[in-house]
């Protein structure tokens, strides 16, 4: 997708974004509620129109995808969209249906989506009558019955526990291992770790677009080392040192050091520290959890964001 | 392209068995559906009898009057019609009785009369009703009207046979002797019905009952049906996935005429061998006409489906139509009694037209409204037409 926004009664929820999805890979897009994830998702399953920019999926326009391309693409929504009056089999057995497989060639499929999510089991049972957890289960079963190369995939792991988080996250990268193309939203954004590229959207704005390393190198400049020592550190101690990106105190004793590789810049930080008459108890690698990380690009953006507008106020 | 066609049966197929299923699954909906309008049919059948009970009557008589005392006297000038339940000489009595509705009716016998009417002046008699109920006013003109009618003959017959007397005396018996009942009533009408059904509420109402199930079940059922789906976000997969507005349409179609058809088997078997309504036009074509109509009353329920913000302004909109056909439809009233334009929204409702060819299939034998049966393909066709442009609209998403 390239420059697209989309609009809803003057309120932009998707605002110029860019992206690529690389074959056989997963995408995360990550946000907070209402940073326009769904409504990105919507725009290339072809359910929803983008106000400007360009947007294709397997080389076509979504809004004119061919019964061809169709046949190759799967979609979860967010909220659960099946029907409850119907056994967990009927459900699965209708999306098959929908693809056009017929009674004879689709009653293997329905075993197999449903023994990938587990719920083989539980295939007699209404789908109303299922846990929440065992829904969105069933939602992805009904995703994957006919076997796509390109699944979009909204919310998948919202409101369901750990365990199960964890489960989903290990099957869909199984599919990506498979060789296909998945592009999975969440609010949770420790998830990022799961995914191959993960694209950071803030109220309709795309923040950063890279693997979830790259960002936490983005954030903070390099690897992080966390020291500790017996007395106070004089920050200019390593003001001499080339591997030393940068230097935050974190109160009496401790410190916070960005270096670019934190395997090589150690033992010379510990060196320096020792000639300095410095006991150093700790220095450990410090590995900032994606929370920070995103919450920190998410700072930035707004950051710029509001002086952006104090200058536009000036210079009216 | 056979795989191609065959993979939209299947597609088609599929929101046929969904459909199916869904409404399996809830036994409850489904048996009050079918034995509900059968009992309210047969509780109507058994007790309604369509007579209307006669008028509470007060006769006021003049004062030192030599008319008759009896009340079977007065009953017997409006046989049926009048109940006497006070014959008085107290005007003022039996005029507050009439206001507090004790009594329905007060004929007030004029003074004089026979003295007046010798004098050939015409002798008038207050007869004074407190009705707010339309039908009951015009039965009250009618016993007034047959009232009259009785009395006036029993004058004329008097008088004739006064003056034959007198004639005779003159005469002789060259006089011909004409009876005095011949000379106040001439004529008399001999009556026969040729209909091939006896005239009965359960064989009138019957098929009209059928209709308006029929059209009622389609409609409810459609209505929720697609507005669920549109509003719980199913419809987002079937937007992403190969199926196209023609398949989802023809297989709801499918699964509801299906259900009607069966739900009308059942009514109509307990209405023909339950209650003994005729079939003089046959099976299969009242069959044929269940099927056209249930055709129409699909698409006005998928309409609804299509075009409701909510399930329960579907509810509400197929409550509408049900009003609308109860009124409208010739079910109660006949269609012809309404003002043109409003008989544009009888003909517009599918049940006007069932109501009547069913009607004249089982119980003349024979359809001689062949507009209707084509008014009632045109709006099935109209109504799918336009439920498949909707749809299509709906499909393709939000712009």
């Amino acid at each position: 997708m390239s420059g697209v926004t989309r609009r809803f009664n003057g309120l932009t929820a998707v605002n110029d974004v860019s992206l690529q999805v690389e074959r056989g890979t997963i995408l995360g897009l990550i946000g907070p509620s209402g940073s326009g994830k769904t409504t990105v998702i919507r725009m290339l399953t072809g359910t929803l129109e983008p106000s400007e920019g360009e947007l294709r999926v397997a080389g076509q326009v979504p809004r004119r995808f061919s019964r061809s391309t169709r046949e190759r693409i799967a979609y979860m929504p967010q909220l659960f969209s099946l029907y409850p009056d119907l056994t967990a089999e009927e459900n699965v057995g209708f999306v098959a249906a929908l693809y056009g497989f017929s009674w004879f060639g689709r009653t293997e499929r329905i075993r197999r989506a449903l023994e990938t999510v587990d719920l083989w089991d539980a295939r007699r049972r209404r789908a109303g009558e299922l846990s929440g957890g065992m829904q969105r289960r069933l939602e992805l079963a009904c995703a994957l019955v006919h076997e796509p190369q390109i699944l979009f995939i909204d919310e998948p792991t919202a409101g369901i526990d750990p365990m199960l988080r964890q489960a989903i996250w290990s099957e869909l990268r199984r599919m990506r291992d498979e060789g296909r193309t998945l592009l999975v939203t969440t609010q949770y954004v420790g998830e990022a770790e799961y995914c191959d590229r993960v694209a950071l959207l803030d109220e309709g704005h795309l923040v950063a677009n890279d693997t979830a390393e790259a960002m936490r190198q983005m954030v903070f400049g390099g690897e992080v080392l966390d020291l500790e020592a017996e007395s106070d550190v004089r920050p200019e101690i390593l003001t001499d040192l080339r591997e030393v990106q940068g230097v935050r105190s974190m109160g009496r004793g401790r410190m916070r050091i960005t270096v670019a590789d934190a395997g090589s810049a150690a033992p010379i930080l510990l060196e320096a520290f020792q000639s300095a008459g410095v006991r150093v108890i700790s220095l450990d690698e410090y590995q900032p959890g994606f929370d920070e990380v995103f919450a920190e690009l998410v700072r930035r953006r707004r950051a710029e964001r509001d002086g952006a507008e104090a200058d536009q106020h000036r210079a009216a | 392209m056979l795989h191609d066609a065959w993979r939209s049966l299947v597609r088609t197929t599929s929101f046929m068995g969904k459909e199916l299923r869904e409404v399996w699954r809830r036994p409850g909906v489904l048996a009050s559906m079918v034995l509900g309008p059968f009992l309210i049919m047969l509780l109507f059948g058994l007790g309604y009898t369509g007579a209307r009970a006669a008028f509470r009557t007060a006769v006021v008589l003049p004062a030192d009057t030599t008319l008759p005392q009896d009340a079977d006297f007065y009953e017997g000038l409006a046989p049926g019609r009048i109940d006497v339940v006070n014959v008085t000489q107290d005007e003022s009595a039996a005029e507050r009785d009439l206001r507090a509705q004790r009594v329905d009716l007060m004929v007030v016998v004029p003074q004089d009369a026979v003295n007046e009417l010798r004098n050939g002046k015409q002798t008038e008699f207050l007869v004074a009703w407190n009705e707010v109920d339309p039908v009951n006013d015009g039965l009250a003109h009618l016993a007034v009207s047959s009232m009259t009618a009785e009395i006036n003959a029993a004058i004329i017959r008097s008088a004739a046979a006064e003056g034959i007397d007198i004639a005779e005396g003159q005469l002789g018996p060259r006089v011909t002797n004409i009876s005095p009942d011949v000379i106040a009533k001439p004529t008399q009408a001999v009556t026969q019905n040729v209909s091939q059904t006896e005239p009965s509420y359960v064989n009138f109402f019957g098929p009209a009952v059928l209709a308006l199930v029929l059209q009622h079940l389609a409609v409810t059922l459609t209505a929720l049906s697609m507005v669920r789906e549109r509003l719980s976000g199913q419809i987002d997969l079937f937007r992403v996935a190969p199926v196209n507005s023609m398949e989802v349409l023809v297989g709801k179609y499918l699964a509801y005429a299906l259900l009607s058809l069966l739900i009308a088997g059942v009514v109509g078997a307990l209405m023909i061998f339950g209650l003994g309504v005729p079939v003089l036009g046959g099976y299969a074509a009242s069959l044929g006409l269940v099927l056209l109509l249930a055709f129409a009353s699909l698409g006005v329920g998928l309409l609804i489906s299509l075009v409701a913000d909510s399930e329960r302004q579907a509810v509400q909109l197929s409550m509408l139509v049900l009003l609308a056909s109860v009124f409208f439809s010739g079910f109660v009233l006949p269609v012809e009694d309404f003002i043109g334009p409003v008989q544009y929204i009888s003909y517009a409702l599918p049940v006007t037209h069932g109501i009547a060819t069913l009607q004249e299939t089982m119980l003349r034998g024979t359809v001689s409204s062949w507009p209707m049966l084509v008014a009632l393909a045109g709006i099935g066709l109209a109504l799918f037409a336009i439920s498949l442009v909707r749809l299509r609209l709906i499909l393709r998403g939000a712009r």
